[in-house]
């Protein structure tokens, strides 16, 4: 239980290759906090920073108001899931879970409790005798889970848990893992490439690309209010679909101009673009798959589109769509009210409508690819 | 009709088996007798040696292979011979070195596979090309070394263990890369779970690396207990100072070659009891895998 606070820390490698750019961020207690980003953007050698596996080229990193940066892991007061478990092949689950305490010398009747309460915990009791081998995928990640927890690490950090599981067994997992973090309740940094876990987990979730931070906020502010539009197309999936439009700038209005329709803006996105002093100009305008009405007629201010792939996925549908200026757009659209007449209309070639309230609409520069809107 | 059409089909098929077990007995016949063949030849010297360390009617060589009468005599005529003290000094010296070595030589392939450190890669390269040489260029310089020591002659014994050990760190190749094959994540989660480095490497690596300690042990061993040339120089005629490699070779001079030949024959069958008892008790662990389970798999 503490907090973690990283300040202007960098990672060079050896070979002048810069893996994270001047890394700021404070962890409050109790918080769990998500790094996402594509594979290569930094987020794992952050973690290991954290850990002491990694040396920290510049920068000072806190646990707890104690400056570690040249701490032994083993002196941080940490504990880790990794990937690929890490299990120690010779040991079986018990002595697994035993070893820290047996480092730190605790009695051996304690470290009988605390090993069963753990494993009881995660539910894998009955193999506490086994080794590794002969545990699932799932049981192992349990055991290396049990590793971390019996230790009462005053920080856990996992890197990428999940992805040696099948789908299944993830989304199996992922749940037990909020059930764990409020038995626990203790600081988590949680690595992923999932943007799906990223949501679903964390309180916080620090958006990283190419080593640098691109967004930290809550699920739901990066979801409504991306700064840009790596982490507008990063978060929800299918992504968020883009399209070229114009800004239109009217009196004290604005609106936006996409393929003759014209939309435009509340009061909210005016009154922040009349105080950047927006003028007219080109923009991406950025809208989300379920955000989207479809229409099957025309209508004003729709825009016309074909069907390119119609993804049946049960409760809706997933249509591929492209504009008359050639964006790909993705839309969600619920099978529930359709009409069976509807259905047959949604076949390669044929013509749909779209539209969609000003609200939901994300503006961004095409330049700089920042949201004139949000950030 | 179908049935018939169908065994008629099933005639040639049949027939082509048949040909290829034929011709594969045939191979494994072949193989099986080269294979045979090689092993006789191989095993004549050492049952022409044991046969010869029981004959008692004469101690010279003779012209037949089976003794004529059979008896103890000669292995007990070893034990009131200088043969004691050179199987004692051969034993010492390479139990010294095996355990020195076999430090060594771990700690030196664990750093080597698990540290990152500037001159790492040189270094390795400048050892391969070093192991490249043969030891007896360094021979001469050695032997003034040591007699400078006082380590030669009666003294051989651990001026041989100082000589053996000193290059063992040479001979990390063939565990640093068993090391490698081992998932850093493992050292990685041990290190957080509170152990130091070398709480890693006797805790973790070692234990899963059993068959590479096992074979750096043996070959640790090995090299002192069958060395001849470098003990033949460092004892220099001592009879105190020699291995048995020395000293039983010294029984097959002109003078005493008559006298001792069978005695010869007896310490031969001696000095390769111990071998073969180590080989025996530990072959197993050659093939035994350990790292399933380690990581995904």
């Amino acid at each position: 239980m503490a907090s973690v606070k990283l300040t202007n820390i960098k990672k060079i490698y050896d070979n002048n290759v810069t893996a994270v750019h001047d890394f700021n961020l404070e962890i409050k207690d109790k918080e769990f906090v998500v790094f996402v980003g594509p594979s290569g953007c930094g987020k794992s050698t952050t973690l290991r920073m954290i850990a002491g596996l990694e040396d920290i080229s510049d920068g000072t990193l806190e646990i707890d108001g104690e400056v570690v940066n040249d701490l032994q892991p083993k002196d941080r007061d940490i504990a880790m899931v990794f990937q690929n478990y890490a299990l120690y092949p010779h040991m079986t689950v018990y002595n697994n879970i035993a070893f820290s305490l047996r480092l730190k010398k605790v009695p051996e009747d304690e470290i009988f409790t605390r090993v069963n309460n753990a494993a009881q915990i995660l539910g894998i009791t009955e193999y506490l005798s086994r080794k590794p081998r002969a545990l699932s995928g799932g049981q192992r990640q349990r055991v290396a889970i049990g590793r971390a927890m019996v230790r009462n690490a005053k920080v856990f950090l996992m890197d990428e848990p999940l992805s040696n599981l099948d789908a299944k067994l993830r989304n199996q997992m992922r749940a037990e893992i909020i059930l764990l973090r409020q038995k626990l309740d203790t600081t988590f940094v949680y690595v992923t490439h999932d943007q799906t876990e990223a949501m679903t987990l964390g309180d916080r979730i620090v958006i990283m690309k190419d080593g640098y931070i691109e967004q930290v906020g809550t699920p739901q502010e990066v979801f409504d209010t991306p700064v840009n539009l790596f982490v507008a197309g990063f978060i929800g999936s299918p992504q968020m679909n883009f399209l070229k439009a114009k800004l239109v700038q009217e009196g004290n209005g604005y609106s936006v101009e996409i393929l003759g329709a014209k939309i435009p803006l509340n009061a909210d996105q005016v009154a922040v673009l009349s105080r950047k002093n927006a003028k007219s100009q080109d923009i991406i305008l950025g809208v989300r798959p379920e955000h989207t009405t479809v229409l099957f007629d025309k209508a004003e201010n729709a825009i016309e589109c074909t069907i390119d792939v119609n993804e049946m996925m049960g409760s809706e549908l997933h249509l591929h769509l492209s504009s008359a200026n050639d964006d790909k757009i993705i839309v969600r659209l619920p099978t529930v009210d359709l009409t069976q007449e509807q259905r047959s209309s949604l076949s390669y070639g044929n013509k749909m409508y779209i539209t969609f309230p000003a609200k939901v609409m994300h503006l961004f520069d095409p330049e700089t690819e920042r949201s004139l809107i949000d950030g | 009709m179908s049935n018939i059409a169908n065994t008629a089909s099933s005639q040639p098929k049949m027939k082509k088996h048949m040909g290829l077990k034929a011709s594969r007995t045939v191979g494994n016949t072949l193989i099986y007798i080269l294979l045979i063949t090689i092993s006789i030849i191989w095993l004549i010297p050492f049952v022409f040696i044991v046969l010869q360390s029981f004959r008692v009617e004469s101690t010279h060589q003779v012209g037949y292979v089976v003794p004529q009468v059979w008896g103890f005599k000669n292995y007990a005529d070893l034990f009131n011979s200088n043969f004691v003290k050179w199987y004692v000094n051969t034993f010492v010296t390479a139990l010294f070195t095996c355990i020195l070595q076999t430090l060594i030589v771990l700690c030196m392939s664990y750093t080597l596979s698990r540290f990152r450190f500037k001159m790492r890669k040189p270094l390795m390269k400048i050892m391969l090309i070093l192991g490249l040489f043969p030891g007896m260029l360094s021979m001469i310089i050695l032997y003034r070394v040591l007699k400078d020591l006082g380590l030669t002659q009666a003294n051989a014994v651990p001026g041989l263990i100082l000589v053996y050990v000193a290059s063992s760190g040479m001979g990390y190749y063939v565990s640093k890369g068993f090391f490698d094959t081992i998932p850093k994540s493992l050292d990685e989660a041990a290190r957080i779970d509170g152990a130091t480095r070398a709480q890693v490497l006797y805790k973790i690596i070692l234990p899963l690396s059993k068959p590479i300690v096992i074979y750096t042990l043996l070959t640790a061993f090995m090299g002192p207990w069958g060395d001849y040339v470098f003990a033949a120089y460092v004892s220099n005629n001592t009879s105190a100072g020699m291995n048995v490699a020395v000293g039983l070779y010294n029984w097959l001079s002109q003078d005493q070659i008559n006298k001792k030949y069978t005695m010869f024959c007896a310490g031969g069958v001696l000095v390769a009891v111990p071998v073969t008892v180590l080989f025996m008790c530990l072959q197993r662990y050659y093939v035994e895998g350990v790292t399933g389970g380690a990581v995904k798999g």
